[in-house]
């Protein structure tokens, strides 16, 4: 209960939200009642999960710490895989966007009925998962980095056409029409009066998608997709402080990629 | 020269802009578009390069029918005239001389600017334009940088850059203080003694169009009231005009010619 004492004088009481108590007591009777009812044991194993924990961030029986991060080196030829994945995918993505934002945007095509087709196809494609993607593209080209590739690119271009054509709506026209007024075709004023206002944003976009499609491309690993994946698919079960080494090494990657991004795009604005 | 026959413009929303307007406009001229908001002085502008179609008559610059055309031959004449703005409509992120060399798309392919490729003598020409309208030494600046005349100033640049017969201003002076007005009405005064490149500006402060114009046009809701040399204009006219003769606090003063 919460009490307020405003400068009148007056005294209000904030009653205290039940409805959080009376989730929790419901959540924490299912659980009970289900636990007696329907299971032997309970539904997750705490002390399986803490044991390969143990086993995934200490070294191995008869190794030492400098086995456990010496294993580290021997993955950078997966390590450039997952990156040439999420790098190339990001930008062949990204760049085949462009256009179809451009399509998309009210503010420049003004023939409803194509930005309609667009939107449709546009919306109607970005629900497909990027998991299934992989593996459709692992069965079209076969195992290796290209599925990974094709795979990242695919949803490079969905993510980047929806997030650009929003912000291509919210440039300031201006430009646009003194460009149109020089007797530019369309795409010559979007190029040089629309593009340069959102390049900012896109490039932002741009590394913000990439720090995304690394630890995606990681997970693809397991259609086939080469790079780190597969290195955690094939050791997870039988050397999982393997696992452990090449999860910490993408959380460096990663985390390094968080911090060049955040620095670039601060020197954008 | 710029031929207006019988034009009228009326708008989607019945507001009928332009009500069969005669006017013919010669080379070299220095033209001021004068009369009250809403008086159809931006409609008649941009009927010169088609950025809006008319409703009835014939618009002809050098023989060449304007309400017509469409595609690349609408570009070709758009690319012969320069057009001004109120609120100067650049890049504002961009450089200067990125603003003004796209003045010259229109000049190459869509393919080629794409990749931005321009040729050398384009960018001799941008910064040229630049030179001319003395700001080359804000060429490599972000155009969001400048004041404001120095934006109005590189819209210009951009303007000239295209190499255009007709340069059209809308409103070009409106939103600057008075000492910045003073300096683009010269540069355009310049330009248009310069290279002999003709000049029809909206204008809201008589006392200026008076002074740099060599030939005012008065438009009163959509019809042409006044048509003549500036130095003939009267009280009277202005009357016409304005419905009322303009009092002396609406007028902007004397202005320096130095300045």
């Amino acid at each position: 209960m919460k009490t307020f004492r405003l400068p009148s004088g007056a005294i209000v009481k904030k009653p205290f939200n039940k409805i959080w108590i009376v989730l929790a007591t419901i959540l924490v009777l299912v659980y009970i009642f289900s636990y007696f009812i329907f299971a032997k044991e309970p539904f997750f194993n705490l002390s399986v999960l803490s044991d390969i924990f143990v086993k995934m961030f200490t070294p191995r029986r008869y190794q030492n710490w400098g086995d456990y991060f010496g294993y580290m080196v021997t993955l950078r030829e997966p390590l450039m895989e997952t990156l040439t994945m999420a790098f190339g995918g990001t930008i062949i993505g990204s760049v085949l966007a462009i256009p179809v934002a451009v399509l998309c945007a009210k503010n420049i095509n003004k023939i409803k009925w194509l930005r309609m087709v667009v939107r449709l196809f546009l919306n109607l494609y970005r629900t497909i998962p990027v998991m299934l993607m992989a593996i459709f593209a692992v069965y079209l080209v076969g195992i290796g980095v290209l599925p990974g590739l094709i795979a990242i690119t695919g949803f490079s271009f969905g993510i980047m056409a929806k997030m650009l054509f929003e912000i291509i709506e919210t440039v300031d026209m201006s430009p646009y029409e003194a460009l149109e007024s020089t007797g530019a075709t369309k795409t010559q004023a979007v190029v040089k009066a629309i593009l340069p206002q959102v390049f900012p944003v896109y490039i932002s976009y741009l590394i913000y998608i990439f720090e995304i499609n690394v630890r995606a491309s990681a997970i693809f690993g397991y259609f086939g997709a080469g790079g780190l994946g597969t290195v955690i698919v094939e050791s997870a079960g039988t050397h999982y402080e393997r696992v452990g080494a090449t999860v910490i090494l993408l959380l460096g990657v990663v985390l390094v990629i968080q911090f060049i991004s955040n620095y670039v795009r601060g020197k954008l604005q | 020269m710029i031929k207006f026959q019988n034009v009228t413009k009326t708008y989607p929303n019945g507001v009928e802009a332009l009500k069969n307007v005669n006017l013919e406009i010669k080379d070299g001229e220095f033209v001021a578009i004068i009369g009250l908001s809403g008086a159809g002085k931006s409609t008649l502008l941009r009927l010169v390069n088609k950025m809006i179609t008319l409703t009835a008559g014939e618009i002809v610059i050098d023989d060449t029918e304007v309400s017509t055309l469409t595609g690349k031959k609408l570009r070709l004449l758009r690319r012969n005239i320069g057009m001004i703005f109120q609120s100067f409509n650049l890049v504002k992120r961009t450089s200067v001389y990125n603003n003004v060399l796209a003045g010259r798309v229109a000049y190459h392919s869509t393919f080629k600017t794409l990749f931005g490729l321009f040729p050398k003598e384009d960018k001799i020409i941008a910064l040229e334009a630049i030179e001319t309208l003395g700001i080359l030494d804000k060429a490599f600046i972000r155009a969001d940088q400048l004041s404001g005349g120095q934006q109005q100033r590189v819209a210009l640049a951009r303007a000239v850059a295209q190499k255009p017969k007709i340069i059209l201003a809308d409103e070009p002076v409106a939103s600057l203080d008075p000492i910045t007005t003073v300096t683009v009405m010269n540069d355009f005064k310049r330009i248009n003694t310069q290279f002999g490149i003709t000049v029809i500006a909206n204008m809201h402060h008589v006392d200026l169009a008076l002074k740099y114009a060599t030939r005012i046009i008065g438009i009163r809701s959509g019809e042409i009231v006044y048509d003549g040399p500036s130095e003939n204009i009267t009280d009277d006219m202005l009357v016409k005009i304005y419905g009322r003769s303009l009092k002396s606090n609406e007028i902007l003063g004397e202005v320096d010619e130095d300045i």
